[in-house]
């Protein structure tokens, strides 16, 4: 049953009641009928409410159509049709919203988990990087140790000689120094003394006393 | 009555025959009043509606009123309700509006017996014109014979009757959603007036309290208008059930989302 | 006698009303995911009723008493 069809069916009424103008017009000839009504037939009404104790006044039945006539399709057009509208369309906005929202949280779970990922790759990354630096630091460090050690090492046995040689060199000096006083010494007691050879021998004995002494 | 009456003479100033029933001028000025203050809402409550969620109160009420008459259609009269809806809308409109302005003002439209009678046979008649629209005017007609009896005596002898009988309630049926209407208003009117005249000694206005049960009537007596005319319209127009299932789904669907409208608000 | 008269009839509405509200209730105590269409049966008799006892005391006892 299409609705069409029904509507083509009863062709003058449709006519009548879907144009506004022709229905406004009606409507408010319908209002002036009434009242007109209301006015000359006030006395018929009268006796039929003070029969029936209902007051009734077919001038306002005829008016009330009139009135109905044009507010149906203006408060349809002015409200009831913007309203369903709106209505319709909030809820299909509000549909497309939760979908949305609905990826948005399927969006921001998978990159979520796909930060953690990265989160515990970086952290394997960098406490990879810090041994390795670790490591690095203490070859660094090994490598300067040794190499100080051996610097301290050649230090000492360089001062080991040069004292050596300095010691030889006093130790000649002083060789030949206590050989002049031995001279002189001697040269005193030859003064007095003669004997040489005996004197001579006592010298050296008296020097490699001294050199044992040392 | 009459306390109110002193209070707000320039509204009753258009009441012809005092007392008794206001005159055709009277119940004019009411029902424009009326429409301008439904206007007014609706034009307030037009301005919050391209927002994604309604933050408008007015408009809130009008949604809730709109989904409520909308479920009311498509379940009473079926997948095919959906088009009454603004015919429905503006007489709940238009009825709780004048029952609200009976509870305030010395008249209102629906307190008159002439327009209920009007509103009554428009509402009788839209439902005749959507039965001729629908099943043709023969179907309509056949519509009131009753089932068919299968006998051909029984029919010639019963079916004549039970369409005397169908016309007959169908004329009835305009005197009852008028005069239901406006027993129910101007009956709240005289037991106001009643009991306001029980504490007259005292200066007590009695019939004030009523106020409550008043507003309860108004809401249901345009409930119950609405209603009955969405009854009376699918019963001229039930055809292809099967839909019906289908539609429900998607309007359960619809006030799910509204609900969860409703969460994100809060 | 025309207050009686009333009163009588007004009790058997009452009556009709209570049995319809009584029925009403008790379904929808057994039945609580059926109570919207309960309430709108519900208030489709209440309101069938009501237009008899509006009946009554607008028109008939209208038309009596004068």
């Amino acid at each position: 049953m299409s609705e069409s069809h029904h509507e083509t069916k009863s062709g003058p009424f449709e006519l009548i009641f879907n144009n506004l103008p022709v229905r406004t017009v009606l409507g408010l000839v319908l209002m002036f009928g009434g009242s007109y009504v209301s006015k000359n037939y006030q006395e018929v009404f009268e006796q039929i409410s003070h029969q029936y104790g209902v007051p009734v006044d077919l001038g306002k039945t005829v008016a009330t159509f009139g009135v109905f006539l044009i507010i149906f399709p203006l408060v349809n057009i002015f409200f009831i049709k913007p309203l369903a509208d709106a209505i319709g369309e909030r809820n299909s906005t509000l549909e497309q919203t939760f979908g949305e929202a609905e990826d948005l949280k399927v969006q921001m779970q998978k990159m979520r988990s796909e930060y953690e990922a990265r989160l515990v790759e970086t952290e394997a990354d960098a406490r990879q990087k810090i041994e390795a630096q670790i490591k690095e630091a203490q070859a660094l460090r090994q490598t300067l140790m040794s190499e100080a050690a051996q610097r301290a090492d050649e230090l000492v046995a360089r001062a080991t000689q040069e004292i050596e040689a300095e010691r030889n060199r006093v130790l000649t000096s002083i060789r030949t120094q206590v050989v002049d006083l031995a001279l002189s010494a001697a040269e005193k007691v030859i003064a007095e003394n003669m004997n040489t050879e005996r004197n001579r021998k006592l010298v050296e004995d008296f020097i490699s006393q001294v050199e044992v002494a040392r | 009555m009459e306390f109110l009456a002193g209070n707000l003479a320039p509204f009753i100033a258009s009441a012809e025959k005092g007392e008794e029933h206001v005159g055709f001028v009277g119940i004019l000025t009411y029902a424009i009043f009326v429409l301008i203050v439904i206007f007014c809402l609706m034009a307030y409550a037009k301005k919050g509606m391209n927002l994604r969620v309604f933050k408008n109160p007015i408009l809130n009420c009008f949604e809730q009123l709109y989904l409520f008459i909308e479920k009311m259609c498509v379940g009473t009269i079926g997948s095919h309700g959906r088009k009454y809806v603004s015919i429905l809308m503006t007489f709940w409109m238009v009825i709780f509006a004048s029952n609200v302005c009976s509870l305030f003002f010395p008249a209102a439209p629906t307190a008159d017996v002439g327009f209920n009678l009007g509103m009554a046979l428009i509402a009788i008649g839209y439902v005749q014109y959507e039965g001729i629209k629908t099943n043709g005017f023969f179907g309509h007609l056949r519509h009131f014979g009753g089932p068919n009896l299968g006998n051909v005596l029984l029919a010639i002898l019963i079916n004549p009757l039970i369409f005397l009988i169908e016309i007959v309630s169908e004329v009835l049926k305009n005197v009852s959603l008028s005069l239901r209407l406006y027993g129910n208003i101007e009956g709240g009117h005289l037991a106001a007036s009643a009991m306001n005249k029980l504490g007259e000694g005292i200066y007590v206005p009695f019939g004030a309290f009523l106020i409550p049960i008043k507003l309860l009537t108004c809401v249901v007596q345009a409930l119950i208008f609405t209603l009955l005319l969405s009854v009376y319209i699918s019963l001229v127009t039930h055809h292809d059930e099967p839909e019906v299932d289908h539609e429900s789904a998607d309007e359960k669907e619809r006030w799910e989302s509204g609900k969860i409208a409703e969460a994100m608000i809060h | 006698m025309n207050a009686i008269g009333i009163g009588i009839a007004v009790l058997g509405i009452a009556i009709g009303l209570g049995l319809i509200g009584f029925s009403a209730m008790q379904g929808m105590s057994r039945q609580p995911e059926a109570i919207g269409k309960m309430q709108t049966a519900m208030l489709i008799g209440m309101a069938f009723i009501e237009v008899v006892m509006l009946l009554l005391t607008f028109v008939i006892l209208g038309s009596v008493t004068k």
